[in-house]
């Protein structure tokens, strides 16, 4: 499904990503840790398609396509999803007509007709009732005056109704209560099929717990250091991260 | 001013003194009727007033030698088949309309039937000649409390034969809006039109009147709207003012419009700009007593060449009145807006509450903006703020939306139409901010 290749990625001529090769099958869940500054957030907004970003070198493939090459827009519409770790406010425009553009803007890239209002607004309830948002947010601006944690349920609405091939999370269980992880967990977790793929970037085994990854990452200094699978994230939860910097330093190669 | 612009404008009024004289000559012995001696008064008065020029501070961005280039002649009836009529209304709305066609009431397409019988709707012709009415109007169109009216109410007076008058009566709320909808269309003929509406409502009376104004240039020659609006709201009453202005982008839109409030009464403008080649807007309230609330509520959109410039004062005399004012506007491409907003706080207005905002979006390299807020306090005790402010898109938001798939098209448009929309909210009846978003809607799609 992604393929990253070797990819180097600069911010204002600093090197953040120095080479990171990842394989991502369908249906998988990747998890990606690391200490901050380490690149997580880098990594996700490049395949997200960011612009202020400078790939250097490497390569992506997305089914089959040069990801690099295609505009934050076709990425959506093929299939891409990027919940943000700060998802902006955008006063004046509401939550439903935002969330209809989208849905339809989406259906209309893959061929298939734009949802009638009374189907719109039936799917977006139901989404909504899943993940336990009240419908009134529905009528409010985007985003504007949301908390942390109802800006995050807000995403994986989004999530939930543009129906994404891969969905990266960047930090979205960050500032999440507990009955709001559960929430956003198990949306997750029915979202899980065969032919979609997870990108769970966290600093928290605890979101772990809930969303079991298949495979788990650790990124430092712009490279993935350590791979492993679950067990991994508990040793990273229990340890720490020095014991990882310890091997780097003294050049253990990971694996 | 310079010899060209005074040889300029000399000529222009002597073209404007042509037509009134044609025009007199046929009104065989009617030339002493009241509407008639009113028009020979205001043309007089026109021959010594200078039309602004961009010397005058306040049309310092704004060429009327541009408006006023033109040969006009006044526009005549045209025929306008009901479908075309009907596109320029507005949907669902419950309303008595009043049509005109190149500046000329016309009656078949007009619906004015069961009208509260206390109201008065009258052309202001006849209105003149009946004395319970005459004095009202007499007050209204000479008043020059604070300023002094220019030459294009002048021009107005002097040429505006389909003008309306509205009386209501105290206590009574008229039920349904009064639609005022002003149809232009030339083709090789540049053509003027006067409309004026002259309001009065007495104590504790409430009115709703919408004013849209739009057209058609099918060849070169442009038209030229020239409204002059004299409104008095008295005591306690309560008027409600939309105005969409959606003409052709090649045409010329001039519009003056004096309200004058007494004690407790409401005024609210809602004002849209979204056509014309150069349009000037003055808009202004003279508070005469304690406790009024003023509201102006405008939004304006420009593309291509097109010039938007909206003058507005409000003069604060007494005390414990309010004053709210939000303008906001979008330019693209060429076009230019201009905003400069009065307001006056004198020395006896205490507890005066004036807020006043400004703030545009300027879309392209080439699209100016020139927004001067101000507020001139000489009372103490007031509570009064303004601003202005001029951006562009925010591009995390293009991004954000562009991340759940809309294009960039699609997510600046939405953009720009949000930014908008604020505006629109204020406006009470949700039929006209329906059929604002739909004509902001075609500009976007570049209809007009
Ligand atoms: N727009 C930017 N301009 C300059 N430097 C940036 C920018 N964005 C990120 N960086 C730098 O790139 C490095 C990696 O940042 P990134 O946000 O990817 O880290 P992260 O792993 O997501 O951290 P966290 O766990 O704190 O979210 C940091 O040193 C950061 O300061
Ligand atoms: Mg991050």
């Amino acid at each position: 499904m992604l393929s990253i290749k070797d990819l180097k990625v600069d911010i204002e001529d600093k090197a953040i990503l120095q080479g990171i090769s990842l394989d991502i099958k369908p249906g998988e869940v990747h998890a990606i840790m690391g200490p901050n500054g380490s690149g997580k957030s880098t990594l996700a907004n490049v395949l997200s398609g960011r612009e202020e970003y400078e790939v250097t070198g490497g390569d992506v493939s997305f089914l089959g396509e040069d990801l690099l090459e295609l505009e934050v827009d076709e990425r959506a519409q093929a299939g891409i999803f990027m919940a943000f770790q700060y998802p902006v406010e955008i006063p004046g425009v509401t939550t439903a007509t935002f969330l209809k553009s989208a849905v339809n803007a989406v259906r209309e890239a893959r061929g298939l007709e734009e949802l009638k209002p009374v189907e719109m607004l039936r799917l977006i309830r139901q989404k909504a009732d899943m993940l336990g948002i009240d419908h009134k947010f529905l009528q409010r601006s985007l985003n504007e005056g949301f908390s942390g944690g109802e800006k995050k349920r807000n995403e994986m609405l989004q999530m939930a109704l543009l129906e994404p091939k891969l969905a990266i999370l960047d930090e979205t269980d960050s500032g999440l209560d507990i009955d709001a992880l559960k929430i956003v967990s198990d949306a997750v977790n029915q979202l899980r099929q065969a032919d979609r793929s997870f990108i769970v970037v966290t600093h928290y085994q605890r979101l772990l717990n809930y969303i079991v990854p298949d495979y788990v990452h650790v990124l430092y200094n712009g490279r993935i250091v350590k791979s492993g699978d679950k067990n991994l994230a508990l040793e990273l939860e229990e340890k720490g991260y020095d014991w990882i910097k310890e091997e780097v330093a003294a050049g253990i190669p990971s694996l | 001013m310079s010899t060209a612009l005074l040889e300029q404008q000399s000529e222009t009024v002597m073209h404007f003194q042509q037509l009134f004289q044609e025009r007199e000559q046929k009104l065989n012995g009617q030339a002493n009727a009241p509407l008639p001696r009113l028009q020979r008064l205001a043309m007089d008065r026109l021959a010594e007033t200078p039309f602004p020029t961009r010397r005058n501070e306040d049309w310092k961005y704004t060429a009327t030698t541009r408006i006023l280039a033109p040969a006009y002649t006044a526009g005549t009836e045209a025929e306008l088949a009901a479908e075309q009529v009907k596109a320029a209304n507005i949907v669902c709305l419950d309303a008595y309309v009043l049509v005109f066609v190149n500046g000329v009431f016309s009656a078949k397409h007009s619906q004015v039937y069961g009208m509260p019988p206390e109201l008065t709707l009258w052309p202001v012709k006849d209105a003149l000649k009946d004395d319970r009415f005459r004095p009202i109007i007499e007050a209204q169109l000479f008043h020059e409390e604070n300023q002094v009216h220019n030459a294009f109410e002048h021009l107005n007076m002097a040429f505006a034969e389909h003008g309306h008058f509205i009386h209501v009566p105290k206590n009574v709320v008229v039920d349904k809006p009064i639609h005022f909808l002003y149809i232009s269309e030339t083709e090789d003929q540049a053509i003027f039109t006067h409309p004026q509406i002259i309001i009065s409502l007495e104590r504790s009376a409430e009115l709703t009147i919408i004013e849209h104004f739009t057209g058609t240039v099918k060849g070169d020659a442009p038209y030229f709207t020239n409204v002059a609006n004299r409104f008095h709201v008295a005591e306690n009453a309560n008027l409600k003012h939309y105005r969409i202005q959606d003409e052709s982008v090649k045409a010329f839109h001039v519009n003056n419009t004096r309200v004058r409030q007494d004690r407790v009464s409401t005024y609210s403008g809602y004002l849209v700009d979204l056509g014309s080649r150069i349009v000037r807007n003055n808009l202004g309230a003279v508070l005469l007593d304690e406790s009024t609330n003023t509201n102006f509520y405008g939004m304006y959109f420009g593309r291509g060449e097109q010039h938007i410039d909206n003058q507005t004062f409000i003069d604060h005399a007494f005390p414990h009145c309010e004053s709210n004012e939000l303008y906001k506007g979008i330019v693209n491409d060429k076009a230019s807006a201009v905003f400069n907003g009065k307001v006056l706080v004198r020395q006896d207005a205490q507890k005066t509450n004036a807020y006043q905002q400004n703030s545009s979006l300027v879309l392209s390299p080439k699209a100016v903006v020139d927004s001067k807020p101000q507020l001139e306090i000489f009372a103490d005790d007031v509570k009064c703020s303004h601003g202005a402010t001029i951006g562009q898109l925010d591009e995390n938001s293009v991004f954000y939306l562009r991340s759940r798939g809309l294009s960039d098209e699609q997510a600046r448009a939405l953009l720009q139409h949000a930014f908008l929309k604020e505006v629109l909210d204020f406006m009470p009846e949700e039929k006209v901010i329906n059929a604002s978003e739909e004509l902001i809607t075609k500009k976007f799609q570049g209809e007009f």
